[in-house]
């Protein structure tokens, strides 16, 4: 005790210590507190960074690692999934994904998930990655933070057009799914601006339907003029411009695709979700624009002649360019026309008045004021044959100056009706009557009946007496009359053999051939119509009517010469020459002269019969020449300026002024020797 | 005064602290009158300031010095928490398309174990976890207990406990050297690469703090609650 006692610290000792302790204390604690600070920082940040847990359905989840998966949001990871369970009735699977808190406000209501995977499809081969990286989950929402939801359902595939950013949804309707696919592509002038999805069946009526998705600044360009059409696969068409092709691309080919143009300027801008149609080609929709706008006007016009060709969706022409089409086709019954026209075929057919060249936004009212002072000055509608064959028809709206004044009858239901005129018909049978009339008035028939008649008389002449008891000497005329006998039989054999009918015919023929030729090449031209009408007048002014007169010029000579008083005189003359040439009768008889004569009288009656047959075909004939010159109309009527076509005429013509001047020298020669008509050698 | 007493409780050496080798009651630095350097064990008169064989600042045991032991431990204690909560080490593979991940040491030790491995994990266990929280508990109990009355045995067994902790702090960081050797040598850009987590650093932390709450512990303490007076008295 007293050994350790002394040793014991004193307490100035204890008080530095103290001190020091005091000192030290503050310092060290620091460091806890520090470490404290820091460590509830981290742990604060770790919390508060720990986001939001959204749980998304799945019908499976294929690939889903709780833990690794990840949730992405344009290829950036913005959460993980951090369980995977079941729903109560087991059908689905939950997937609770773990979302970082500076996106999460974002994921409302509108937000949508999807599993990606790999897909080999006909668009290729996507996402190929997620086979070494495993699938993720991508979503995707947009930057407005309504709704707020933390429950989704998962969708079974990606929205491919949502990842392309902005853009406008619309709604495409089609009769039936061709064209139509899972992202099939939206193209515009051929580049691809967009795609489709969620194809479905509509619910109000037969219709697929398809979500189509067009991306900014594309989206722009649709308005309510905008027409959609299937590109998918490949056609082949044929129609007034021949033969054509249409294959889009090859992954069009294969999945289908549709292409959309806005066709004309002023449609009203659309919403979202608009719902277009789906045409089935671009010519179909094109057509389908007219009546689509609001100040487009419906006419109809009344007709009762053959409308085979003519379809709803036929188009409308004025000056050439489609204006409008036909949208429907129907009968009119009104007893109060007169018989046989009660019945007519209406036709209602649409018109953009902006085709017209009104300004746009031109009222109806405007548009049709309009038409109605363009037909005070002439307008008439008509049906006309268009397109390469000839077979498919239009509704064509065309100039008449000259036709009777006329207006739109607005008081018909339920659309104005347009005067309308009868067709310039490429159809031979209608068009034959106005070709027969104009025939008929060719006065052949009295050609030909002067021609009977004239051999009618030659026949008496030869079987009166006093001509049978010609003397022998009018030997010297005998033999000039057996000249002109020979030359009538000539003329007889190549009338019969090389036959002017067959001629006449052939020429007729080849005048077919030219009018078809010219209906095959159809164009409709009212000048060349005009010029043809010329043409068909200039051969009923000139080629018959001076044949004709010129035949009838010969009979009334013939007459004239028979009823004069050297004809008179004639068995006079006759029997002084007869007696003259009694004696040479006798040596000519012995020399079988008579049977001789006999025989040549034979061959005249012979040939005048040939003639008189041949005049009874000659109305055939005719009325061949009518169906022919039916032909040459149409081809007139549908034909322009071509030069095959006035050629083909004007051989026609020719052939036509070679067989009437064949009558004419017929004529001649009877005229000339009138008494070799009578002897034969 | 002219005695040099023995210098047993300035260094904390037990042997020279065996109650055995004097056959007498401990005496101490403190007792002594003195003041022992805690660097190098000499002993100089209590005004001295500054040890002059070492350098080392002398300063009186008093438990009021258990202030920083207190400090250091609750900091270490502080980042053992995000050590083991955190992730220790972030693996990637083929550029992260591969897999790989965050794992923290228990997330480690458990994937190992599924993977079948026993001896690693169980390394790890012991050297991650085991270890660092029997540091804990011992310098707690080392804290607490220090200047407290106690027997010769008691005070012994209590150096002894202080000693291990101090021998196996430096050798605590395992972990952290496992991941600073990985992170350096699987640097392999896309194919592989391991980066250190958050917890390294948080574990590397706890360690050293833990290593500084072990030093600051004053292992004089031990021996200032000796029963001297009661030994005394029962030796009287
Ligand atoms: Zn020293």
């Amino acid at each position: 005790m007293s050994e350790t006692s002394p040793l014991r610290p004193g307490s100035p000792s204890r008080n530095t210590v103290a001190r020091a302790a005091q000192a030290g204390f503050s310092l060290v604690w620091l460091v806890p507190i520090l470490a404290l600070v820091v460590t509830l920082g981290l742990a604060w940040n770790a919390f508060s960074g720990r986001g939001e847990l959204i749980t998304v359905e799945f019908s499976d989840a294929t690939g889903i690692t709780p833990g690794v998966t990840a949730l992405r949001f344009r290829e950036v990871t913005v959460g993980k999934v951090e369980g995977v369970a079941f729903t109560e009735d087991l059908r689905n699977v939950l997937v609770s994904i773990r979302v970082q808190p500076d996106v999460a406000p974002y994921i409302d209501d509108k937000a949508e998930f999807w599993i990606v995977r790999p897909v080999v499809s006909a668009q290729g081969i996507s996402r190929l990655d997620t086979v070494l990286s495993g699938v993720f989950i991508e979503g995707f929402w947009d930057a407005t933070t309504e709704q707020k939801q933390t429950h989704f359902v998962g969708q079974d595939q990606p929205t491919l057009a949502r990842m392309a950013g902005e853009g406008t949804w619309f709604v495409l309707s089609s009769p039936g799914a061709k064209g139509l696919a899972e992202g099939a592509p939206i193209t515009f002038r051929g580049l691809e601006v967009g795609r489709m999805q969620n194809l479905r069946l509509s619910e109000s009526d037969e219709t697929v339907l398809a979500d189509v998705f067009i991306e900014a600044p594309h989206d722009q360009r649709l308005t309510s003029a905008t027409v959609f059409w299937d590109t998918s696969g490949f056609s082949v068409s044929l129609g007034a411009q021949g033969l054509s092709l249409n294959v889009a691309s090859l992954s069009q080919l294969v999945q289908g695709g549709v292409a959309f143009s806005t066709m004309a300027a002023g449609g009203a801008p659309v919403e979202s979700g608009h719902l277009f149609r789906l045409q089935p080609d671009e010519e179909t929709a094109r057509a389908s624009l007219f009546g689509s706008a609001e100040d487009d006007i419906r006419l109809s016009i009344l007709v009762d002649n053959d409308l085979s060709g003519l379809t709803t969706d036929s188009d409308v022409v004025y000056e050439g360019l489609t204006v409008g089409r036909v949208t429907d086709l129907g009968v009119d019954i009104d007893e109060s026309r007169p018989d046989g026209e009660e019945v007519r075929q209406r036709i209602t057919f649409v018109i953009a008045p902006s085709r017209l060249g009104l300004e746009p936004g031109a009222t109806q009212d405007e548009a049709l004021s309009f038409l109605q002072d363009r037909v005070a000055k002439g307008l008439r509608a008509r049906v006309s044959s268009s397109g390469f064959l000839g077979i498919s028809k239009v509704v064509a709206l065309v100039e008449q100056p000259l036709a009777p004044p006329d207006r739109i009858d607005t008081d018909t239901k339920p659309y104005p009706t347009i005067p309308s005129i009868p067709p310039e018909v490429s159809d031979l049978s209608a068009s034959a009557e106005g070709l027969f009339t104009r025939l008929g008035s060719l006065n052949l028939e009295g050609l030909l009946q002067s021609a009977t008649n004239m051999m009618d008389a030659v026949t008496q002449v030869a079987a009166s007496p006093d001509t049978q008891a010609i003397p022998s000497s009018l030997r010297a005329t005998l033999d000039e009359t057996q000249a002109a006998v020979a030359d009538l039989k000539a003329m007889t054999q190549e009338l019969r053999d090389a036959n002017a009918a067959a001629n006449l015919a052939r020429a007729l023929d080849e005048a077919a051939q030219a009018a078809e030729a010219v209906r095959l090449a159809a164009a409709d031209v009212p000048e060349m119509v005009v010029q043809m009408d010329e043409a068909a007048q200039a051969i009923e002014e000139f080629g018959f009517a001076e044949i004709s007169a010129e035949a009838e010029g010969i009979l009334s000579d013939l007459r004239a010469m028979l009823g004069s008083k050297d004809a008179e005189e004639l068995p006079r003359n006759l029997s002084d020459t007869l007696q003259a040439a009694s004696g040479l009768l006798n040596d000519l008889r012995d020399g079988n002269a008579a049977g001789s004569l006999n025989q040549t009288l034979d061959s005249t009656r012979v040939a005048a019969d040939e003639i008189a047959k041949a005049a009874e075909s000659l109305p055939e004939l005719a009325e061949r020449f009518q169906r022919l010159a039916t032909r040459a109309e149409v081809v007139i009527a549908a034909y322009g300026g071509d030069g095959a076509f006035n050629q083909q005429a004007r051989s026609m013509m020719n052939e036509l002024s070679r067989a009437a001047s064949a009558f004419g020298s017929l004529a001649r020669t009877i005229e000339r020797n009138p008494r070799a008509f009578i002897l034969g050698r | 005064m002219s005695e040099i007493p023995d210098l047993a409780d300035a260094t904390g050496d037990p042997a020279a602290a065996e109650p055995g080798a004097h056959g007498g009651p401990v005496l101490t630095a403190h007792r002594a009158g003195l003041i022992g350097c805690r660097s190098c064990g000499r002993v100089w008169p209590p005004e001295t300031r500054e040890c002059a064989r070492c350098g080392e600042g002398l300063v009186p045991p008093d438990r009021r010095g258990l202030q920083a032991v207190w400090a250091w431990l609750f900091a270490g204690m502080i980042f053992y928490i995000p050590a083991n909560v955190m992730p220790m080490m972030n693996t990637s593979s083929l550029g992260g398309l591969g897999g790989g991940g965050d794992s923290t040491i228990i997330g480690g030790i458990l994937q190992l174990v599924h993977h079948g491995e026993i001896f690693i994990p169980l390394v790890i266990f012991v050297a991650s976890v085991m270890v660092p929280i029997g540091k804990f508990i011992a310098i707690i109990w080392l804290a607490l207990v220090a200047g407290k009355p106690a027997t010769h045995e008691e005070a012994h067994s209590r150096l002894k406990i202080y000693e291990v902790v101090e021998f196996i702090g430096r050798w605590s960081m395992i972990d952290v050297f496992v991941v600073a050797i990985l992170s350096a040598l699987v640097q392999l850009g896309f194919l592989v690469s391991i980066k250190p987590g958050p917890a390294a650093a948080s574990f590397a932390l706890s360690v050293a703090f833990t290593m500084l709450a072990a030093q600051s512990f004053d292992p004089r303490l031990i021996w200032r609650g000796l029963p001297l007076r009661r030994r005394k008295d029962v030796n009287e």
